[in-house]
């Protein structure tokens, strides 16, 4: 490799760099101000915010709510998008399917929140755990799909056929010979789909009720009272999982790949 | 024959939950527009007032502005994430371009409204980029505009929507058949030529649909000019809210059809002009 190639090859590293920086960066504020204390005099490390969280029943029911819808949409998500990406493959129409699935993506947060809510409450559904998991369903949707459209191309199609000539009907042939083989990218697209719903605010906030998840009660007690240590720890609690989950997402690539 | 009809069900289930819970309250929304709001109650009609509130008053210049927003943040994201799509799919090594391409991702993750809020520190006057500028003698006094501004905003929708574009960019230049880059090396052109005549040409699909994703979610957003624009800065996404939030359901889904129509508009476009199977083919087992 040449001097010249080796130099703008250095720089354009230093320009990726400097826009990881500029995405990275907003990560670390709310992790700081959740453990420093004492304003006026020298700032001191504490955890207690941290600690104090689980004796706040508000808090306490709200970190709940997150890991009820957060499981109920790392369910519902990956079925979907397992059977929107077998669809792409075995229906006629795979250009309407996709762009149907990946529609989501291109509403915004809040036209979905309000399309949802008014729908909900015409059609005379009340606010739920469910409704908050449909909602963020929805949205989980085009990246649970896309993470097991990955994961499928990996796949040669000749197994299945090898199964169907030796007598496997479509479904047992899936169930013994692909659903193992793309398991990781189901698995992937899980972890995903909890990351998205851990991560949502808008939508769940036309569609909530009475109900609050870590997101909408950081929300709401933003509007009211502004920012606060505790909305820090919350934020990086969520920053924290978040962080832990895409390292799960990872480690469940990493052995697809060796495995 | 059970079997299969239940596969088939199966099969048929993502289309039928997209549906019922995306495409029926989008329709609802689009009728709902055209009710009439009578003290605090909502009545099935078909009138314009809404349309007319929206169009009449100081809400089109949310509108306008909005527009004006929108539209800087897409440019500059494009800007921003294109050559480092580029320089993904064309210098760097694979294992290199994984890399780079999930430090991308695991930001994009983290939600965007506690990054901004995140940013309302960074930016603020008597935060880090203030206090370095200063100290650096680069300006005398903290700078303002830094924070609730217009340049805050779009700080807060470009580190939102960025990330995510390094894909759809990435992947259509990475499916380009280096054949015919080096054709137009061997033909004599340029290395700018080869790239304004080849390269950019067959990478639009990925920069339109990255577009039409930054512009839509900018265009709809309802957080960040709440806690990035401070006091007053309204865009479309909190218009919408603050109707909603004083009960103005016709408003809200006068305005919340608006944008759903810019929307469709946008992506009938990308249909006629760009084949999804030249595009995502990379990742689909299309039957051919």
């Amino acid at each position: 490799m040449g001097e010249n190639v080796r130099r703008s090859h250095a720089l354009v590293w230093l320009y990726v760099g400097f826009v990881l920086l500029f995405i990275y960066l907003p990560l670390f504020p709310p992790l700081i101000f959740s453990v420093v204390t004492g304003e006026t005099g020298a700032p001191a490390f504490t955890l207690s915010r941290y600690a104090e969280m689980w004796r706040n029943p508000v808090l306490t029911d709200a970190i709940v709510t997150s890991l009820e819808v957060g499981a109920i949409v790392a369910v519902i998500a990956p079925l979907l998008g397992l059977a929107a990406a077998m669809a792409i493959r075995e229906l006629q129409t795979p250009r309407l399917i996709l762009s149907l699935v990946l529609l989501p993506l291109f509403i915004p947060g809040v036209s979905a929140g309000l399309a949802t809510a008014l729908f909900f409450h015409l059609v005379g559904v009340p606010p739920s755990l469910v409704a908050i998991a449909i909602v963020q369903a929805v949205w989980a949707l085009p990246f649970a799909t896309i993470v097991i459209l990955v994961a499928m191309t990996t796949f040669d199609p000749v197994y299945l056929e090898a199964a169907w000539m030796s007598g496997a009907d479509r479904l047992r042939a899936f169930i013994d010979v692909e659903l193992p083989l793309i398991r990781p990218g189901i698995l992937g697209a899980a972890t995903f789909s909890l990351i998205l719903s851990f991560n949502e605010t808008v939508r769940t906030a036309a569609v909530q009720g009475g109900y609050n998840t870590v997101q909408t009660y950081i929300w709401a007690t933003y509007k009211q009272i502004g920012l606060s240590p505790t909305l820090y720890a919350l934020m990086g609690l969520l920053i924290v999982l978040t962080l832990i989950l895409v390292a799960g997402f990872l480690l469940v690539g990493a052995r697809r790949r060796t495995g | 024959m059970v079997r299969s009809i239940v596969l088939r069900a199966f099969l048929l289930l993502p289309i039928a939950f997209v549906a019922a819970f995306l495409l029926a309250p989008l329709g609802l929304t689009i009728a709902v527009s055209f009710w009439q709001r009578i003290g605090l109650s909502v009545r099935p009609a078909f009138v314009f007032a809404s349309y007319l509130t929206f169009f009449d008053s100081v809400r089109f210049e949310v509108l306008t502005r909005s527009l004006l927003v929108s539209i800087e943040a897409t440019v500059l994201s494009l800007f921003v994430s294109y050559p480092i799509a580029y320089f993904l799919a064309f210098k760097a090594r694979p294992d290199a371009t994984r890399l780079a391409l999930l430090l991308f991702t695991t930001p994009f993750l983290v939600n965007y409204v506690i990054r901004a809020f995140a940013w309302t520190y960074l930016l603020g006057r008597t935060g880090p980029i203030n206090t370095l500028l200063t100290s650096a003698g680069i300006v005398s006094r903290p700078l303002d505009w830094l924070l609730y501004s217009d340049f805050s905003v779009l700080v807060g929708l470009i580190s939102s929507y960025m990330p995510f574009m390094i894909f759809p960019i990435w992947l259509s230049l990475a499916g380009i058949d280096r054949a015919l880059i080096q054709a137009s090396w061997l033909l004599g052109a340029s290395p700018s030529r080869t790239f304004f005549s080849v390269t950019l040409p067959l990478s639009l699909p990925g920069v339109f649909a990255a577009a039409i994703f930054c512009f839509v979610s900018s265009f709809g957003e309802s957080a960040i000019p709440v806690i990035m624009g401070g006091v007053g800065y309204q865009l479309m996404g909190n218009t919408i809210t603050s109707a909603m939030d004083v009960l103005n359901y016709p408003l809200a889904a006068a305005m919340s059809t608006v944008v759903v129509l810019a929307m469709t508009v946008l992506l009938m476009g990308w249909y006629l002009l760009f084949d999804m199977q030249s595009f995502l083919g990379k990742i689909l087992n299309w039957r051919a």
